[in-house]
């Protein structure tokens, strides 16, 4: 009984503790927004907008190429046996345990105006991908699209292949079956690929600042204009607390909507 | 209404060669697993091909090596009821059996009648996770009974269900195959199960068919030691083939004594045999004179409530014998330990095995 009660108080003081240095930073950027009463002023600044809505439409348009691409890559690693599989394998999770800013040095040597594909293609077409948006979106990509693979992946993974052979033995084809027993069943595991990758592209700094630079309306995305208001910007600091609660909106928007639609699952249970 | 099949199939190093057919009538896939009963039912549904062989079903060739033919599992209509029944979990039990309803089809009628037919009907919006494991069964038989199959294909179906449940079950399925006239090929590795179900029965081991044959042939006469090992025979004897007697039976020595055998077989005197004898076939006598039995005492019993198993060991010469006995006579005969009895093999169940 004593032991029980000693347990279960530290386990207490434990959570309390993780708990309190989890809020504390959010209490903090809270009482600093307010505090500073310029907030809302700025958070509505031409710097802050042109930065938002740059972060918002290039991370859906690497969510959406990421969809494109990614799906039949996680189908094929859930489902197909071919020689160099185990090293694509790990080449897609390379990104998610590598230092962004490794990433981005990779992107210049290859993309780059001296990089490996990047020199002839501008000799070729006199365009470059270096410091301009699609460099944005390219980085993102890199660095965000392997959380899709793997959660669609490891989706592809759980769902019965025997109910797909069922489905083949009841009359229905192949293309009805993935849309009908499959897709339904991947959805969760979509939906959750897609609230990681899009999160990450947003929160996308190392790679982006190495390939792609931080020129306003161009390249300068959220945590981007972040960077600059520490260092200086017109925004400053309370400009640097303007953008951050920003990030914090759109994140808690977009984990409440997750919520409500990932909910709609009950036979998951 | 028929399954005509024969294959052979090379995965890895796995071979498998199997015949059989099945006509109006439950056929068992008996062994254990991994002997290629599974298999065979996704040869017969069209998610394996064979390399060679041919398998008509209903009188229509669905693959035919010879003539490279090779229909499609959606091109052959068979029911097929996988191990753990993979309902698809995110429809309702309503939508899982009208999946599988042809178009031109009154979908909402079939599916009624369906449930109706497998008294599933109050479920109806219900999702497989909310049912129970019997419940989910005849959702599974319901589902492959949409495309009005005459064949069904059931890979142990009933595995994981308790025995009381099982026992309902396999009642279900036996008026089924009454109501609908299915030809049902079924897959188990109980032979309980196996017994109850067949009227004819393959048994199946390292990816061949040992014996195909009624129930009663496959059981009592076993064709090898090792479908008698399969079946359950308990008293399996290595034997020598002393001579004939007199009324055209043989005479067979095993572990010093000699036994008649009234059973057909074309040994010659002096082979080397194996005999089967069915724990269940073997009578306990009263010292007396007794042909064809020898002194044993009993040493080991088990008590199964409905039987018992008695364990002999010979008393001079002749083999260790398990007996199979109902309770009754148990304690009629007032059988126990230490005891001894006379022991006889019945001349007309004496199984002999050739060893080849």
């Amino acid at each position: 009984m004593r032991t029980d009660r000693t347990t279960l108080a530290t386990i207490s003081v434990l959570t309390a503790v993780f708990a309190a240095f989890f809020v504390l930073p959010f209490a903090g950027l809270l009482n600093r927004a307010i505090e500073d009463g310029k907030t809302w002023e700025l958070a509505r600044s031409e710097t802050a907008r042109t930065a938002l809505w740059l972060s918002v439409w290039t991370s859906t348009v690497t969510l959406a190429l990421t969809i494109v691409f990614g799906t039949p890559v996680a189908y094929l690693l859930s489902r197909a046996r071919f020689p160099g599989k185990s090293i694509v394998d790990a080449a897609i999770d390379l990104p998610i345990v590598l230092p962004p800013t490794v990433a981005g040095v990779a992107l210049l040597t290859a993309f780059g105006r001296r990089g490996l594909l990047g020199e002839p293609f501008e000799e070729w077409t006199g365009q470059t991908f270096a410091f301009t948006t699609t460099a944005v979106i390219m980085a993102q990509l890199l660095v965000a699209a392997p959380f899709y693979v793997r959660a669609v992946r490891s989706g592809f993974d759980s769902v019965d292949r025997r109910a797909e052979s069922v489905a083949y033995t009841l009359g229905a084809s192949k293309t009805r079956t993935f849309f009908r027993i499959v897709v339904p069943q991947v959805r969760p595991a979509i939906l959750e690929g897609m609230v990681l990758c899009w999160a990450r592209a947003m929160g996308e700094l190392g790679a982006t600042l190495i390939f792609a630079g931080n020129l306003e309306g161009k390249s300068q995305t959220m945590p981007l204009a972040i960077i600059s208001a520490f260092e200086g910007s017109s925004l400053g600091l309370a400009g640097a607390i303007a953008l951050s609660m920003m990030l914090l909106a759109v994140a808690l928007a977009v984990l409440v909507v997750f919520r409500l639609v990932s909910n709609r699952e009950p036979w998951q249970a | 209404m028929s399954v005509e099949y024969e294959a052979a199939i090379q995965l890895g190093n796995f071979a498998y060669e199997a015949k059989f057919e099945a006509r109006n009538e439950i056929v068992v896939l008996f062994g254990h697993s991994g002997a290629g009963k599974s298999v065979t039912l996704q040869a017969i549904a069209g998610l394996v091909r064979p390399n060679r062989g041919r398998i008509v079903v209903d009188g229509r060739a669905m693959f035919d090596s010879a003539a490279k033919l090779h229909l499609s599992p959606q091109e052959r209509n068979v029911g097929y009821v996988v191990q753990e029944l993979a309902l698809f979990p995110h429809m309702t039990v309503a939508e899982n059996v009208a999946f599988g309803i042809p178009n031109g089809v009154d979908r909402e009628r079939r599916t009624a009648e369906l449930l109706e037919l497998l008294r599933i009907g109050e479920f109806a919006k219900r999702k497989p996770a909310t049912l129970s494991g019997g419940q989910r069964q005849r959702v599974a038989l319901a589902r492959a009974l949409a495309r009005d199959a005459n064949v069904l294909l059931l890979d142990e179906p009933f595995s994981a269900l308790d025995d009381a449940l099982r026992v309902t079950l396999r009642r279900e399925l036996l008026r089924l195959r009454a109501e609908l006239g299915l030809t049902i090929v079924f897959v188990t590795h109980d032979l309980r199960e196996a017994h109850l179900l067949a009227d004819r029965l393959a048994v199946f081991d390292a990816g061949s068919i040992l014996q195909f044959g009624a129930r009663e042939e496959v059981f009592r006469r076993p064709v090898s030691r090792r479908v008698a090992e399969l079946t359950g025979t308990s008293n399996i004897f290595a034997a020598r083939v002393a001579g004939r007697d007199g009324d055209g039976g043989t005479v067979l020595e095993i572990a010093g004594s000699r036994f008649a055998a009234r059973t057909q077989a074309e040994v010659a005197p002096g082979a080397d045999v194996d005999v089967a004898i069915r724990a269940e076939r073997v009578n306990l006598r009263r010292p007396g004179e007794v042909p064809n039995a020898f002194r044993a005492m009993l040493t080991e019993e088990f008590a199964f409530g409905s039987s018992h198993t008695l364990h002999f060991r010979p008393v001079g010469a002749g083999p260790m014998v398990e007996v199979e006995i109902a309770s009754r006579p148990y304690e009629v005969l007032g059988v126990a330990q230490g005891q001894e009895w006379l022991i006889e093999l019945p001349a007309s169940d004496l199984h002999i095995m050739r060893r080849d």
